[in-house]
C-alpha cells in the first residue's frame, strides 16, 4: 500500500510538473504574442482552439456558428493583446471573449437571421462564385467583376447597401497610397480602364503600372491586416500622442570599432547604461574572440552570422548580470539573409504593432534596443546595430551604423520591412542588479568565467561549433578545420573562390585573433597556467598578424567580382601560417587547463 | 561592346565560364562579366540597385515567385523552332505554374530509391520493380534492417533524412497534398484524411518499423552509400555514386506505390532569368539558351535532345531519373512563401512525432496556421 501511495503521489508530482511546464510555456508564448509574435499567438491558440470551440459549441448549440464564434474571438485576443496585464491569466481571459462573442451572436438570433452572410446576397450573376470577405484581392476581383452590372444591381437595396460599405472601407483604407498610387489603383478598379490605357494616360510603361498596381496591393493587403486587427494608426502631427525620445549613445572605448558588430553593439549598449566593458573582455567572455567558422560552398562571408543568436544572447547576458527580452521573426514575402541562422525563426507580418511598441517601451526607459539592420551601409550588407531614438512625427528611429560614426536614421517603414526582425532590449533585472550588485559577480567569478571561455576555445577549435543549420544544403565548418576548408575553396579547381566574402572573413577574423591574444594577456590566472595562457596569447598574435596579412591582400570593400587565380596561392600561404600559429596557441591552451587541473588535483 | 552581367548564387562557374568563354567567341561585340552572391537576398538587393544584373542565376525558386522581377520567356521559347516540344516538360510545368516562364531551371534534381544491390543478395530478396507498392517497401525494409543485441543497427532498411519537403512525394501518392493548387490555404490539404494517412506510414516507418534511422540514434551504419538498403537517393547522391566510381553496386526504382494511384513526384531546382531591369534582354535570353539548352552546362538537361547526346537516356541509372521528369508537380514551397519560410518550425514539430509520439493528425491539423 506504501508503495502504492508513493507511486500515485509520485504520478501526481509528475502531472502537476506537466501541468506547470505547460503552464509556463503558455505564458511565455503569451509574453510573445503581446509583442506581436504571431507565430506564439498561432501556437497558443492551436493549443486551446478545440477547448475553446468545445465552449463554443455549448453555448450556441450549433457547430456551425462556433466556428465562427471562436474565429471572432481570435481576432479579437489578438487584437487586445496588449491589455491582459496578468500573462498567468490568458485562458480565462480567453474563455470570457468566447463567452461574450457567444452571448453576442445568440442575441442576434442565431445563424442567418439578422446578419445574412454576404455571400448569400450574390445575385445569380456571379454564378455562385464565393467572395471571401477577409481577403482583400477576392473584394477587389468582386469589384471589378461587379462594375459592369453595377447599374442593375443598384435595384436592389441590399446590394446596394453592401456596395457601400465596401466602397467606403476601401476608400478608407486608400489613404495609405501616394496620391499617384492612389489615382492609377482607382482607375485600375474603379473606372475599369486596362494597364495600357492607364500607362497612355500617365505616358508610363505598361511594365510600371504593373508594378504600381502590384506595390499597391500590396499595401492595401497591409492595412487591410491592419484594420481588421483594429490596429488603427495614432494620429498623426498635434494630437498629443506623437512621441519622440533620444537617449544619448554613450561612446564606448572600443577604437577602431569592433568588426564583430554582434559584440560591437552590445558594448555600446552597456556603455550607455554606465556599464563600461573592455572590448577585450566582451569578446573573450562571448567567445567570439575564438570563433571562425566558413561555408561549405565557397568564401562567402555568412559563416560570420550563423550561430544560435537567441542562446548566445541571452547567455552572454546572464553570464554578465542581465536579463535580455528579444523580438524575433522573419518575413515571409521577401528574400532573407543568413537563412542558417534565421531557419527556426517564426513568420510575422509586416505590421509596426509589432514592432514599434517594442522600441518605444525600452527607449522610454532609457535602455537602447539590439537590432539587426539590413539596410547597413556598404561594404557591409547587414550587420547588429543600436536604436537610440525613435520620432513618431517623422516616424524615424535613430541607430548606429558601423560606416556612419554621427549614425542614421531610418524610417519606421524599414523597420517594419526588414525581413529579419531581430530586436533585443535589457529585461527588468537590470534595474535589480545596477551597480554594485551588478559587479559582484564580475569580480568574484572572473576566474571561473576565464577557464570556461579557454574550455570553450579548446573545445571549438578541435571540434567546431555545436550549432548547426537544420536547412540540409547549408553546411558550414569551424575551428581550426575552418582553415583547412579556406585552403580547399582557393586550391579547388571547381569552385570560385568569392572576393568579397575573402575581404570580410579576413578581417574579422584577424581582429578577433587580435582580441583572443589581448583577453589572454588578461586572464586571472597565476604560476605555469598563466605562463602558458601567455604563450597561447603571442600565438594568436601571430596567427592574427598572418590573418592582417591575407586582410591587406584582399581588402574590405564591396565587389561581386570572383577572386582572381593568381592571389589563391599567396592567400592560401597565410592561412596556412595563420593556422600553425592557432594550432600553437590552442595546444598551450590545453597544456594550461591541464596544468590547473593538476593543481587542483593536489590540494584535494 | 555590349556588356551583359550575369549574378550567380552558385560556387561552380567553370561550366558558366565555358559557355562564357564559347558566346563571347562567337559574339565579339559582347562580353559577360560574371558575379558572385552569397543568398538571395544579395540577388535582390543587387536586383534592386541601380545597377542591376541583366541575369540572375539563384538556387532556390523565391526570387521567381516575384513577377515582376524577371522578364517572361515564354515568348522567346516559342520563336526557337522545335524547342518547345523538345522540353521536358515536368520541370517546365512547375516553372510556369504562375502562368510566366520568369527562368530557365537549372540545377534540377529529383528523388528515386537508389538500392544496395548487394544487400539484396545478402538477404536472397528479389530487387523492387516499378510497380511495388508501400507495404512491399516496408516488408522489405523490415528484412534488411540488421540489428545487434543491443538494437543498434548496422544496416538500415531506409535512409532519409527528417524533412517535410521529402516527404510530400508520398503525400502526393496516397492522393493528398500539403497546400491548396493556388498554395493559398493549407486548411482542408494538410489536414486531409489522405495527407494524414501517408504521413502516419511515414512516421510509423520510424517508430513502429523500425527501417529507418531516428535522429541522433546511435548506429553503426556508417554513410548513407555505407549501411542502407534503400535510399531516398536525389540525383546528386546518384551523381557522386558515379563519381566515385560505386555506381555498380546500386539500383535505381521509381517510388511505391500507394493508395491513391498518384505517380507525382516532388523536384528541386533553381533557374537563371533575365532581369526586368536588362537593357539587353533579348541578348540575355540568347546567352541563356546557350548555356542552358545548348552547352552541357548542368546534369540532368532540359531537352530531350541534350539528353539523348549525352547518352543519358541509355545510361542504366540516369535514364529512369530522365523520364521521372514528366512526373514531377509542384511542392508546397513553390506555392507559398510562407509554407517555405516555415520549413524548420515544421521540421522541429517532425522530430517530435518521430521521437516522443506526438500525434499526427493532431500535429499536421496545427499545421494550417502555416500558409
Amino acid at each position: 500500500m506504501a508503495f502504492e501511495a508513493e507511486d500515485r503521489a509520485s504520478a501526481a508530482s509528475k502531472v502537476a510538473s506537466v501541468g506547470m511546464a505547460s503552464f509556463d510555456r503558455d505564458q511565455s508564448l503569451v509574453e510573445r504574442a503581446q509583442q506581436g509574435d504571431t507565430e506564439a499567438f498561432g501556437e497558443l491558440i492551436e493549443q486551446h482552439r478545440n477547448k475553446a470551440r468545445g465552449l463554443a459549441e455549448r453555448l450556441t448549440g450549433d457547430p456551425h456558428m462556433a466556428d465562427d464564434v471562436v474565429q471572432d474571438a481570435l481576432i479579437r485576443a489578438f487584437m487586445h493583446m496588449g491589455s491582459l496585464v496578468d500573462t498567468s491569466r490568458f485562458l480565462p481571459w480567453f474563455y470570457r471573449i468566447v463567452r461574450n462573442q457567444a452571448n453576442m451572436r445568440m442575441r442576434r438570433g442565431g445563424p442567418h437571421r439578422n446578419e445574412r452572410p454576404f455571400v448569400s446576397i450574390s445575385s445569380p450573376e456571379t454564378n455562385g462564385s464565393r467572395v471571401d470577405w477577409e481577403d482583400l484581392d477576392s473584394i477587389l476581383y468582386y469589384l471589378a467583376r461587379t462594375a459592369t452590372d453595377a447599374a442593375m444591381r443598384e435595384q436592389d437595396p441590399a446590394e446596394h447597401l453592401l456596395r457601400k460599405e465596401i466602397y467606403e472601407t476601401i476608400h478608407a483604407l486608400l489613404h495609405c497610397l501616394s496620391r499617384k498610387e492612389r489615382d492609377i489603383f482607382k482607375a485600375y478598379f474603379f473606372r475599369q480602364l486596362s494597364p495600357d490605357e492607364i500607362a497612355e494616360m500617365y505616358r508610363m510603361t505598361t511594365g510600371s503600372i504593373y508594378t504600381y498596381i502590384h506595390r499597391s496591393r500590396q499595401k492595401l493587403r497591409n492595412e487591410h491586416i491592419r484594420v481588421t486587427l483594429g490596429l488603427l494608426p495614432e494620429k498623426k502631427g498635434g494630437s498629443g500622442l506623437a512621441r519622440h525620445k533620444l537617449l544619448d549613445l554613450r561612446s564606448w572605448q572600443a577604437e577602431p570599432p569592433v568588426m564583430s558588430t554582434f559584440i560591437s553593439s552590445i558594448g555600446r549598449m552597456l556603455a550607455s547604461i554606465g556599464d563600461q566593458r573592455e572590448a577585450a573582455e566582451l569578446m573573450g567572455v562571448s567567445t567570439f574572440a575564438f570563433r571562425m567558422k566558413l561555408s561549405d560552398k565557397t568564401t562567402f562571408a555568412d559563416g560570420i552570422y550563423v550561430f544560435d543568436w537567441r542562446a548566445t544572447l541571452q547567455g552572454l547576458m546572464r553570464e554578465i548580470g542581465y536579463e535580455i527580452s528579444v523580438l524575433c521573426g522573419q518575413l515571409a514575402d521577401s528574400p532573407v539573409p543568413l537563412l542558417g541562422a534565421v531557419e527556426r525563426f517564426p513568420v510575422v507580418l509586416r505590421i509596426e504593432e509589432a514592432v514599434l511598441p517594442f522600441i518605444r517601451r525600452h527607449i522610454d526607459a532609457g535602455r537602447p534596443v539590439l537590432y539587426f539592420d539590413t539596410l547597413v551601409t556598404r561594404p557591409y550588407v547587414h550587420e547588429w546595430s543600436v536604436i537610440y531614438g525613435y520620432d513618431d512625427r517623422v516616424r524615424v528611429v535613430h541607430l548606429t551604423d558601423p560606416i556612419r560614426p554621427e549614425g542614421k536614421t531610418l524610417s519606421y517603414d524599414d523597420v517594419i520591412n526588414n525581413p529579419v526582425r531581430f530586436l533585443a532590449g535589457f529585461g527588468s533585472k537590470l534595474e535589480q542588479t545596477a551597480g554594485e550588485t551588478a559587479r559582484r559577480p564580475r569580480e568574484t567569478g572572473t576566474r571561473e568565467q576565464a577557464l570556461r571561455t579557454i574550455r570553450f576555445a579548446i573545445a571549438y577549435a578541435k571540434h567546431g561549433c555545436e550549432y548547426r543549420p537544420r536547412t540540409s544544403y547549408l553546411n558550414y565548418t569551424s575551428g581550426l578545420a575552418a582553415y583547412d576548408r579556406w585552403i580547399d575553396h582557393l586550391r579547388s579547381p571547381h569552385i570560385a573562390p568569392n572576393r568579397y566574402g575573402m575581404g570580410q572573413l579576413s578581417a574579422v577574423y584577424a581582429e578577433a585573433k587580435r582580441y583572443a591574444a589581448l583577453y589572454l594577456r588578461g586572464v586571472p590566472l597565476e604560476g605555469e597556467a598563466m605562463r602558458l595562457a601567455m604563450l597561447a596569447s603571442v600565438a594568436y598574435e601571430q596567427a592574427a598578424d598572418a590573418m592582417a596579412e591575407l586582410s591587406r591582400l584582399v581588402p574590405f570593400i564591396r565587389t561581386s567580382e570572383v577572386l582572381p587565380p593568381d592571389m589563391r596561392e599567396v592567400c592560401v600561404e597565410q592561412l596556412e601560417k595563420a593556422k600553425a600559429f592557432e594550432s600553437a596557441a590552442v595546444g598551450y591552451l590545453e597544456k594550461s587547463i591541464a596544468v590547473k587541473a593538476g593543481e587542483e588535483g593536489s590540494r584535494q | 561592346m555590349k556588356e551583359l552581367r550575369f549574378m550567380t548564387e552558385f560556387q561552380h562557374l567553370q561550366r558558366l565560364t565555358d559557355a562564357k568563354e564559347s558566346f563571347e567567341r562567337a559574339n565579339p561585340g559582347v562580353r559577360i562579366v560574371i558575379e558572385q552572391s552569397t543568398d538571395h537576398f544579395e540577388s535582390n538587393n543587387a536586383y534592386q540597385s541601380d545597377e542591376a544584373p541583366d541575369i540572375i542565376e539563384s538556387g532556390g525558386w523565391s526570387l521567381f515567385n516575384n513577377k515582376d522581377m524577371f522578364v517572361d520567356l515564354n515568348p522567346y521559347v516559342a520563336e526557337v523552332d522545335g524547342l518547345e516540344e523538345d522540353l521536358y516538360q515536368g520541370p517546365m510545368r512547375v516553372a510556369r505554374h504562375n502562368g510566366m516562364l520568369p527562368g530557365l531551371p537549372v540545377d534540377v534534381s529529383i528523388p528515386l530509391i537508389v538500392f544496395n544491390k548487394e544487400m539484396f543478395d545478402r538477404a536472397g530478396l528479389a530487387y523492387p520493380t516499378e510497380d511495388w507498392t508501400w507495404d512491399d517497401f516496408i516488408e522489405l525494409g523490415k528484412k534488411l534492417t540488421i540489428r545487434n543485441e543491443h538494437g543498434v543497427a548496422s544496416q538500415f532498411g531506409f535512409g532519409i533524412g527528417v524533412d517535410i519537403e521529402w516527404y510530400e512525394p508520398f503525400v502526393f501518392r496516397n492522393g493528398g497534398s500539403y497546400l491548396s493548387p493556388n498554395g493559398s490555404t493549407a486548411r482542408g490539404y494538410v489536414d486531409s484524411p489522405a495527407t494524414i494517412e501517408a504521413f502516419r506510414k511515414v512516421i510509423d516507418a520510424y517508430r513502429v518499423h523500425g527501417i529507418i534511422r531516428k535522429p541522433d540514434e546511435p548506429s553503426a551504419a556508417g554513410q548513407l552509400h555505407e549501411g542502407f538498403a534503400m535510399i531516398f537517393g536525389f540525383m546528386w547522391f546518384t551523381g557522386d555514386l558515379i563519381y566515385h566510381k560505386i555506381d555498380d553496386k546500386f539500383g535505381v526504382v521509381g517510388l511505391p506505390k500507394m493508395q491513391g494511384g498518384d505517380q507525382s513526384n516532388m523536384i528541386y531546382m533553381g533557374a537563371a532569368g533575365v532581369t526586368s531591369k536588362s537593357k539587353n534582354p533579348r541578348l540575355a535570353w540568347e546567352f541563356l539558351r546557350h548555356y542552358i539548352i545548348e552547352r552541357h552546362s548542368w546534369p540532368l538537361p532540359l531537352t530531350r535532345s541534350q539528353a539523348e547526346d549525352r547518352g543519358l537516356t541509355g545510361h542504366r541509372l540516369w535514364s529512369r531519373y530522365m523520364e521521372e521528369l514528366d512526373h514531377v508537380r509542384p511542392s508546397g514551397y513553390y506555392l507559398s512563401e510562407k509554407w517555405n519560410s516555415s520549413r524548420q518550425l515544421i521540421n522541429e514539430d517532425i522530430h517530435r512525432m518521430i521521437l516522443e509520439g506526438a500525434d499526427v493528425s493532431q500535429t499536421l491539423r496545427s499545421w494550417t496556421r502555416f500558409a
